[in-house]
């Protein structure tokens, strides 16, 4: 691999220990996927540190003990504790004790703490052909397929490009690789965030590791739909990267996106696909009663508090019903200053920042340190607005999931039952 | 017992480490088809359900990938449950190879022959990640799954 002046230093430990380890790290990887050099990063979404896994937040002190530091603006992913109300949540004393080790790690690193699956609506916004990094693979897609900057799915070894502003040129870096393999032509008509999900969702398996083309959209899909669509192709497929021209960078057209290519693959998607995705989260009838209800999935935008705040002014959830509002700390606080939260919590909503219930100490598939004791899983019954959301928890937290609309999902938490997509609301 | 034979690789992730072959001619999804505590492999319609991955040389078609397939790799090792290398024919996603990086787990692919076919579970398997070799020696009476 052909390295700088500045990479073989950092290689040689002219840097410290830290940044040694990273670029060795780095330089394994490039060869293992025949990288020829490294690009220069302008963006890292890394990992967070999770109290639910035993030693996950020792990777960053470790890091933090040899004196290491970010060299680009980056960001925490979404983790398993809420900062400021982890009591809110039910989360038991001793993790929060391990999750607050992982925030000062950050600190002491040079990160933002944000602590969200959606840094963009807190700000961070790479641009165009920049190169970055990212944990979280619903990130990966939105930075490649809505801003056009280049990633790939990573690992931890986020961090390790976070703390050399440097990463191996492969995959989702080079042009070779941006360029339509299926043409997917939809013909199901879309309403909002959750029927998104539901095409993401419904074409992971189709697409794998491939780069879908979207044509037929009846109009251009909204910025929060569009990350709702990402976080369903990441949920079911490998999928880093899709493209709707006109929309994607730099593609405006089908041909620009397929330019170089084999001949694509032909999708067609119709309305009973995405109702079979609504379908397979549908194991109770409507009417049945529910005992939590999730919206904020990935981590809601400033526009999605507002519409939340709309559906739930002066109503108020059903006292047998937890209802939680997933964000991050940077749209609450903006969402808080516009008086959206007032709105939410007078409703009897419960607004949670860094996590969200398929990460928290809900879910039974981790592996925390033994002397972290989790409290008995209570819920029975959630409605989810999302289908990656509801995947997972069916999966990781394993109670009833149902998939419904956003409005329908505000509707169940306040009657108390669930109401279907398109039912009236109670 | 057979005598032993070298199979040329390419290494991925460097290191040495020698173990018993557990052979699945099915993928692997380190997230999701395996247990961490135990090492198990949990996924109800996996071919190698109920095998335990601890210890062994996991010799693989290829990985599923999926972002967080580093995460279980590298918590498998901190619970003692993990695959002491992988051999798989063809190269494992990013995350998995960062994931092996960190728990010094090394992994060979792209072998000269297919490893599902030529090495049995049971077989003893020294796997040389800075070299790219995988060498095989076979047990008397292989009974693979």
């Amino acid at each position: 691999m052909k390295l700088t002046y500045e990479d073989l230093q950092m290689l040689d430990g002219k840097q410290g220990e830290a940044r040694r380890r990273a670029m060795e790290g780095l330089v394994q990887l490039g060869e293992a996927f025949g990288a020829e050099d490294m690009v220069s990063i302008g963006y890292a979404h890394v990992h967070p540190g999770m109290a639910m896994y035993a030693q996950d937040v020792e990777l960053l002190e470790e890091l933090v003990d040899l004196g290491a530091q970010v060299v680009v603006p980056t960001t925490a992913n979404v983790t398993n504790v809420d900062t400021e109300n982890w009591r809110q949540t039910g989360a038991p004393e001793s993790l929060a004790r391990v999750h607050m080790r992982g925030v000062r790690a950050h600190k002491a690193l040079g990160c933002v703490s944000a602590m969200t699956c959606t840094p963009y609506w807190a700000g961070h916004w790479p641009t165009w052909n920049m190169h970055m990094t990212s944990i979280e693979s619903g990130v990966t897609v939105f930075c490649n397929s809505v801003l056009g900057a280049r990633s790939n799915r990573d690992g931890f070894f986020s961090v390790y490009a976070a703390l050399t502003g440097r990463y191996p040129r492969f995959g989702y870096h080079l042009d070779e690789n941006r360029v339509g393999t299926h043409l997917v032509t939809v013909e199901a008509s879309l309403h909002n965030t959750t029927d998104f999900s539901c095409l993401g969702y419904h074409l992971g398996p189709l697409v794998g590791t491939g780069v879908p083309v979207f044509t037929g959209f009846a109009r251009p899909p909204t910025l929060d739909e569009l990350d709702a669509l990402g976080a369903g192709l990441a949920t079911t497929g490998g999928v880093s990267m899709f493209i709707v021209p006109g929309i994607t960078p730099p593609y405006n057209s089908t041909d620009q996106a397929m330019a170089g290519a084999p001949a694509p693959v032909e999708l067609r998607v119709g309305g009973s696909d995405i109702d079979r995705v609504y379908g397979s989260f549908a194991s109770a009838p409507p009417g049945s009663r529910v005992d939590f209800v999730h919206i904020g999935c990935p981590h809601a935008s400033f526009q999605e508090m507002k519409e939340y705040a709309a559906l739930l002014s002066g109503r108020t959830v059903h006292p047998d019903v937890e209802m939680w509002i997933t964000t991050s700390g940077a749209v609450k606080a903006l969402s808080a200053r516009e008086g959206l939260i007032s709105t939410l919590t007078d409703a009897g909503a419960r607004v949670i920042t860094d996590t969200c219930p398929m990460s928290c100490h809900f879910a039974l598939t981790t592996s925390p340190d033994p002397g972290i004791v989790l409290p008995e899983p209570r819920i029975r019954r959630m409605v989810v607005d999302s289908a990656k959301q509801a995947k997972y928890t069916r999966d990781m937290i394993r109670c009833q999931t149902l998939l419904t609309t956003t409005a329908a999902a505000v509707a169940t938490a306040t009657s108390g039952r669930l109401v279907a997509r398109g039912g009236s609301p109670g | 017992m057979s005598d032993r034979y070298r199979i040329a690789a390419r290494g991925v992730v460097r290191g040495k480490a020698s173990g018993p072959a557990l052979v699945s001619s099915e993928g692997i999804s380190f997230l999701g088809d395996l247990d961490i505590g135990t090492g198990r492999v949990v996924n109800r319609t996996h071919q190698i359900e109920g095998h335990r991955v601890a210890g062994t040389v996991l010799v693989l078609p290829h990985s599923v990938g999926s972002a967080g397939a580093w995460r279980f790799l590298y918590q498998m090792q901190v619970h003692g449950t993990h695959p002491v290398a992988i051999v798989q024919n063809s190269l494992p996603d990013s995350s998995l190879v960062q994931g092996a990086i960190l728990g010094g787990i090394p992994i060979v692919c792209e072998p000269e022959v297919d490893v599902t076919t030529s090495i049995r579970s049971g077989d003893m398997v020294d796997v040389d990640g800075d070299a790219g070799m995988v060498t095989v020696r076979p047990a008397v009476s292989a009974d693979g799954p």
